[in-house]
């Protein structure tokens, strides 16, 4: 098992490499210079220089590069360049917020659609099954967007049961006052889809034989399901919701944007508009960083969820 | 003795709880951002939401009469308008004796009292080349001595001499500015109105070196009490702050009289704290503003039909007792072309008549209709309404006139070719190339100038850019045509004429127009005060603008600012950002 986490940990260093490579060349090629927007109204080509030679950007490729290389070795992208905020300070007051929203989506839309899913594979064929499914299937066609303009009025503005927007100070009245709705809206959007793939992993373990055994050897409905169907079903399911976990780091951005919640996604949507490279960068990086270390989590969780999985 | 000393104290602290308790810490304003401020050190931070935080926080030696209009200078930490000399090149100003800055930990409990010395060091501190100040351009090649110091700070690898005596700045005693300028400029009072003027005390700056964005200590009405960024503010009245009484002189406007009678002889500031809320989608601010959670609102963006069908305000508003308070912004919308572009620019008659007939093609109504949700009017004069130097008579001689177009173009040779488009006079293809941004408002644009152009005959080609290219570009005078915006740093026509002064180029002048003509105009305005003979100079300079053709006028938007009932003393002032000082509110049950 060491053996492997090395080989999978040793892996991720020329993955990362290719990450900062690509982050790097489109952002000096296709970013923009930041020095223009950062100059004001009025500058003159001495101002430019001035404000370029600043931020490095004046510097040859391969020098900008090696800085790149040192900061993500130390962790320290330095400040904004906009704000002048740090880099680390921006993740460590920003991403609470948006962990507060997301976490709770993910959870309640994960168990959520687990136990729809379970139910109709059960009945599968049935109308309650072809209801659901037609129900799915029209939540999926409606943008996230349509659900946040059409919730915030409803529930927030006409309704009056949720805040229209804002965020408070303690984690529980974010939770539970101002989360609210934002969390409901993203588990609209966030179960359909989940329910009839999981739906489809579980009528793949539901026509196994194994389960055919089980019903003749007399366990009763409930152990099939809970248990054999569902423990061999959950390993295409916490691939599919590892698959997930690196967006926590980016934020939602729409709801975070409509429901004024200072996470990161809205962070990163102005470091980009504001062509803030120490901002991109960071979320970059971390996010790969997060990605392949949670897909090296989930290979982990298939041999603990099912012992015959060999790692290699 | 010491009871003495003791009554002394007590009167003294008592005399400044007076001043602390006309802010009542239960009225609380409730104010909005539409995009996230980015800081609060004055040098530093551009944008307008910053600044309206900045503006009340820190003080200039001047500032605007919250009610005459067009907008007028009156002091703020000054005794008095500054003495102007030497032809507009010497301003002195004397500084009120007894300002003081508010409390910060590194005064250890006290306060410092703002002295002349401050404000020439807040001066300096806009061309430090390690500030990077994006407001540097203005007071570049303005105050003696002051190039040459940042260029010595520059020479010695960013060393900048804080202490350096220069003879622009000179400090006559304790309280006397004396500030000298390189040539005659008669609006260098309206400059130092801006809120990126409001003084900053040395030794927090040199504190907070690393952060200065987080710390502003100013002595302005309201000092920053929370920041939660890009989310909330929490502004406090400032126990410091001097206050005045409220009375303002009713201008010509409808509601000065009732606004006048509601605020006078109130002890200011009257609202103990502001909460600032960051909202950036449209709905959410409306949905917030109508549930009350929002004290006023500046109704843009694809919603203003709703709350203003027919510019007025709706029914459901109106039962609500909702105000609205409407101006037209000091700015200028407009499309250039590139004078130095070599399909369209140039000084040769058949490249002047091609603009016009572009700038003839193209309607305005129909940007305001589509673009601008009606929120706008057209652009008569480079001048815009409330701007000293704004001819409200003047007709700008550019009309939309797509059959006068087509009728030049033919007259000086761009004519059809097989493919139904125009060719250029030497019988090359005729290309317009206009650059815009990839959003949804650059799509618009992209949309009615194709159509204008398409309309005429001339083939158009659509640039989409980032902003950030773009303005490099622009700045090298590499763009054929493109659509800006310009809004007032002070109220003074010269702010917008500058845009088309051939020695700006490369700087503000971004149709790279050298028409010496208007140069000449140009500088000869820049001789003198707000005058009927400048005016006279700038209605010259707009029809030659008009002769050559660099741009093509747009619109001036309004502002359209909802007001709650509760809300007192509220009329939006064109250059003041934010007027949380001279504002009331009216106790409500619950609030």
């Amino acid at each position: 098992m060491s053996a492997y986490i090395i080989r999978r940990v040793w892996q991720m260093v020329p993955t990362l490499l290719g990450v900062v490579l690509l982050i790097f060349f489109l952002f000096n090629w296709i970013g923009g210079d930041p020095a223009y927007v950062l100059a004001g109204k009025i500058s003159n080509p001495e101002q430019i220089e001035n404000i370029r030679r600043q931020l490095g950007v004046d510097q040859p490729y391969w020098k900008q590069l090696l800085i790149f290389l040192q900061q993500i070795l130390t962790g320290d992208f330095g400040a904004s360049w906009s704000t002048n905020e740090k880099v680390s300070q921006i993740f460590l007051t920003r991403l609470g917020p948006s962990l507060t929203v997301l976490v709770p989506i993910l959870v309640l839309e994960t168990l959520i659609a687990i136990v729809i899913a379970l139910g109709v594979a059960y009945v599968r064929g049935s109308l309650t099954d072809r209801l659901v499914m037609v129900a799915c299937t029209v939540g999926m066609s409606i943008s996230l967007l349509v659900y946040i303009i059409v919730g915030q009025y409803v529930f927030a503005y006409k309704l009056g049961w949720f805040p229209v927007q804002g965020w408070g100070e303690s984690v529980s009245e974010n939770l539970f006052v101002y989360a609210a709705l934002p969390v409901l809206l993203g588990l609209l959007v966030g179960i359909a889809p989940n329910t009839r793939l999981y739906r489809t992993f579980i009528l793949d373990e539901i026509n196994q034989d194994y389960v055919r055994t089980a019903r003749a050897k007399g366990v009763s409905e409930n152990r099939t399901m809970l248990v054999h169907v569902l423990r061999n079903a959950l390993i295409p399911i916490i691939t599919n919701v590892m698959a997930y976990l690196p967006g926590l780091l980016v934020g939602a951005f729409l709801l975070e944007r409509f429901f004024s919640i200072p996470g990161i996604g809205r962070e990163v949507i102005l470091a980009v508009e504001r062509s803030d490279f120490p901002v991109i960068k960071a979320v970059t990086i971390y996010v790969a960083m997060a990605t392949m270390v949670i897909n090296l989590l989930a290979d982990l969780m298939y041999k603990a969820v099912d012992p015959r999985v060999v790692l290699k | 003795m010491k009871t003495m000393a003791r009554l002394l104290l007590a009167a003294l602290l008592l005399g400044a709880l007076k001043f602390a308790l006309a802010a009542d810490p239960n009225k609380v304003l409730h104010w909005v951002l539409p995009r996230a401020e980015t800081g609060f050190d004055p040098a530093r931070v551009h944008d307008y939401y910053s600044g309206s935080i900045v503006e009340n926080i820190f003080e200039r030696l001047v500032t605007y009469d919250y009610l005459a209009r067009p907008s007028r200078l009156v002091p703020e930490t000054a005794e008095a308008m500054p003495q102007v000399a030497d032809a507009g090149r010497t301003y002195t100003f004397r500084i009120k004796p007894g300002i003081h800055f508010a409390p910060d930990p590194i005064w250890k409990g006290k306060t410092r009292e703002l002295v002349a010395e401050d404000y020439a060091y807040t001066l300096k501190r806009f061309v430090d080349p390690a500030l990077r100040s994006p407001w540097k351009f203005l007071l570049e090649g303005k105050v003696l001595g002051l190039d040459a110091l940042a260029e010595r700070a520059a020479k010695s690898g960013g060393k900048f001499d804080y202490d350096a005596k220069l003879p622009g700045l000179e400090i006559i005693d304790r309280y006397t500015l004396r500030i000298r300028l390189t040539e005659t400029d008669y609006n260098f009072a309206h400059i130092l109105a801006m809120p990126t003027f409001g003084a900053v005390a040395r030794e927090v700056i040199e504190a907070y070196a690393e952060d200065t964005n987080a710390h502003p200590v100013g002595t302005g009405p309201y000092l920053l009490k929370k920041w939660v960024r890009s989310s909330k503010l929490l502004l406090e009245a400032n126990p410091h702050y001097r206050g005045f009484t409220w009375n303002f002189q009713p201008g010509l406007e409808a509601g000065d009289q009732a606004l006048v009678a509601a605020m006078k002889g109130k002890r200011m500031p009257q609202i103990g704290s502001i909460e600032v809320s960051v909202i950036e989608e449209d709905q959410s601010r409306w949905l917030a503003f109508q549930n009350g959670e929002l004290d006023l609102l500046n109704m843009e963006g694809p919603l203003a039909p709703i709350a203003l069908p027919n510019n007025q305000l709706s029914a459901e508003l109106q039962k609500r007792k909702v105000r609205l308070n409407r101006i037209v912004d000091p700015e200028i919308m407009y499309t250039y072309w590139n004078m130095q572009d070599p399909v369209v620019g140039g000084m040769s008659k058949e490249k002047i008549a091609l603009r016009r007939a572009m700038a003839m093609a193209y309607n305005v109504a129909e940007e305001i209709r589509v673009i601008h949700n009606g929120q706008a009017v057209a652009a008569e004069y480079l001048v815009p309404p409330g701007v000293v130097g704004h001819d409200a008579a003047f007709q700008s001689n550019i009309r939309f006139d797509p059959a006068g177009a087509r009728a030049l173009l033919d007259r000086f040779g761009y004519r059809k070719g097989a493919d139904g488009w125009r060719t250029q006079p030497d019988g090359k293809p005729l290309v317009v190339r206009y650059s815009s941004r990839p959003d949804s408002q650059g799509r618009q644009f992209d949309e009615l100038w194709a159509k204008s152009l398409e309309s005429v005959g001339i083939r158009i080609d659509i640039h989409k850019d980032k902003f950030p290219e773009l303005l490099k570009a622009e700045k090298l005078c590499k763009l054929q045509m493109r659509t800006g915006a310009w809004i007032a740093d002070y109220p003074d026509g010269d702010n917008f004429l500058q845009l088309l002064y051939g020695p700006n180029t490369g700087q503000s002048n971004n149709a790279c127009a050298r028409i010496p003509e208007f140069d000449e105009l140009y500088r000869k305005s820049k001789t003198l005060p707000d005058s009927p003979e400048r005016n006279r100079l700038y209605q010259r300079m707009m029809r030659s603008m008009e002769a050559h053709t660099p741009w093509r006028l747009g619109v001036s938007r309004y502002r359209n600012m909802l007001i709650q009932p509760h809300v007192q003393g509220y009329k939006k002032h064109p250059i003041l950002h934010a007027e949380w000082l001279y504002m009331d509110l009216e106790q409500k049950n619950g609030r």
